[in-house]
């Protein structure tokens, strides 16, 4: 292919993921320009620069479960809207981008499986089926592994994505959120109806313990060092702060109304409260409210970019995503989603 | 800030929301895919007038389905009242939400038997904009539906909370131009 020689130049610096998907655009494009009768070469080399700079996988994406719709938004960071929409079907709400950025993993809890997206391409590899109702999902920090919480069946379901097999460790009543701590040796699971918190050891996929919450904990969230995990509690308006290690809550901050998930940048914690139609952000390390800023209508999946300089916040009813500045604490960008955007879990891809 | 189109509720079934049994679980208890319907109508008369009928909490009789409506609190968040329905149903809501300056309320249903609405988690906002002399209400949802697992059947479905709480506000909406235009 003569393609080849003219690729290391141009693609000099960047990414591997971002090559393989300019690669297969100048392949397409190949195929036309030979159809059209001129020269690849040039058609190549012309077009390829130009899909280098604006390729949608060398930008930072949201990609944004948006239930309603029974579809995926993908959204552009750098021009906050939305580039992409795959359908999914079965009512999808959880999320998991896998940290090297290379899967998505999205649960539809009403059509029971848990779809793999390649996400550097958007294309979906392949359906898994995940009894009961799955929802909370996260991913191993290897990406190996998915977590699935089943929000009927009192278990955390461990797939192994190689192999596909399954394991279940049995959790508390009605799962929800889902987080796996960076060290990649605990997993923590909201056990709404609980009112708690399940530990589980991610070695042996047991569970070491519960810990008791405030009132419906739903979203959790696992600090950089895995020491401490957060639960957004619902129904007590309030955020449990969890040391890890003691297996017990060290703080509770009040929040606005119905607090569903928990994000953490720059030092602060993050809390979308649903009625509040509001982010209340706290000091992480004195836990002092620092400010409660207005956003759109039913905030719910809250996220944060990986450098910690903006916080994203999906609008179950005003079907947008914005984009928060985790220092100023300003709101610095909207984007339009499919209806009723849910982004419940890690959604954020970032830029290579 | 976007909004978007009311749903629709699908074509279904008359409700046979008398069968449906005991099905009711936890209050707090529900499945995993919110609904939401926003529904607007257009006044012919100031958005000042408009909110002194809508902004009484404890007064939803201009709502054809309400025969009744007792309460305590006034209109001050955490306010309750107790709607009676004209086929008996009985409804117990708590104000969330009240800004006078913004003519806007939010309340939420604390208790409510599927059979009389098949909804859980049911959060509503009913607001009134001035549009030029005239006014512009809209009155919007967020739910859950009445069977709070998967698989639920066909009366206490998504499509069935849907249309119930879409009828809801299309009738309460009409009765409420009705009156605030004095016809």
């Amino acid at each position: 292919m003569k393609l080849q020689p003219v690729m290391p130049a141009l693609v000099a610096g960047i990414h591997a993921k971002t090559m393989r998907r300019v690669a297969g655009i100048a392949g397409k494009l190949f195929a036309l320009a030979w159809m059209a009768g001129t020269s690849p070469a040039m058609t190549g080399g012309l077009f390829l620069s130009v899909s280098i700079l604006s390729s949608p996988a060398s930008a930072a994406e949201a990609f944004v479960t948006a239930q309603g719709a029974d579809s995926l938004s993908i959204v552009d960071l750098s021009k906050m809207a939305t580039v992409a929409t795959l359908p999914i079907g079965g009512k999808p709400a959880g999320i998991a981008v896998s940290r090297d950025g290379a899967r998505a993993f999205v649960t539809s809890p009403e059509g029971k499986f848990l779809t793999v997206i390649d996400a550097a391409t958007r294309k979906i590899e392949k359906r898994i089926p995940v009894e009961g109702g799955p929802l909370g999902v996260a991913a191993s920090p290897d990406g190996k592994r998915v977590y699935v919480a089943d929000l009927y069946g009192r278990r955390l379901v461990e797939i192994d994505l190689a192999t596909g097999a399954q394991r279940s460790v049995g959790v508390g009543a009605m799962a929800s959120g889902v987080a796996v701590a960076p060290d990649a040796r605990t997993i923590v699971v909201a056990d709404r109806d609980d009112n708690a918190l399940s530990l589980i050891d991610a070695a042996s996929f047991s569970r070491l313990a519960t810990v008791p919450v405030g009132k419906h904990p739903f979203g959790v969230a696992i600090d950089a060092s895995s020491a401490r995990a957060y639960s957004a509690n619902v129904e007590s308006d309030d955020v449990s702060v969890v040391d890890l290690s003691a297996r017990k809550v060290i703080a509770t901050l009040k929040c606005g109304s119905r607090p569903y998930t928990v994000a953490l940048a720059k030092g602060r914690v993050f809390v979308a409260n649903q009625h509040g139609d509001s982010v209340s952000v706290f000091d992480a390390e004195t836990l002092a409210p620092l400010e409660t800023l207005k956003v759109g209508e039913y905030p719910e999946g809250l996220a944060a970019s990986a450098d910690g300089a903006r916080v994203y916040v999906a609008n179950w009813f005003s079907n947008e995503l914005w984009a928060l500045d985790a220092q100023t604490l300003k709101v610095v960008g909207k984007a339009e989603t499919g209806d009723g955007p849910r982004a419940f879990g890690a959604f954020i891809r970032d830029a290579n | 800030m976007t909004f978007v189109l009311a749903r629709r509720a699908f074509a279904v079934a008359a409700l046979s929301l008398l069968s449906a049994g005991s099905l009711a679980g936890p209050a707090f208890a529900h499945g995993p895919s919110r609904q939401k319907v926003v529904e607007k109508i257009e006044i012919g008369a100031p958005a000042a007038k408009v909110w002194e009928i809508i902004g009484n909490f404890q007064d939803l009789n201009w709502h054809p389905a309400v025969a009744k409506t007792e309460g305590t609190g006034g209109n001050a968040v955490d306010a309750k009242r107790k709607l009676t329905l004209k086929n008996g149903g009985v409804i117990d809501e708590t104000l969330t939400k009240y800004d006078a300056d913004g003519k806007s309320l939010s309340y939420k249903i604390d208790a409510v038997d599927v059979k009389v609405l098949p909804v859980n988690n049911y959060a509503a906002t009913i607001s009134v904009k001035d549009d030029g002399g005239k006014s512009v209400v809209e009155w919007k949802g967020a739910f859950y539906r009445g069977f709070m697992n998967n698989d639920p059947p066909p009366e206490l479905s998504d499509e069935a909370a849907l249309k119930a709480v879409t009828d809801i506000y299309k009738s309460g909406l009409a009765a409420l131009k009705t009156k605030a235009e004095g016809k």
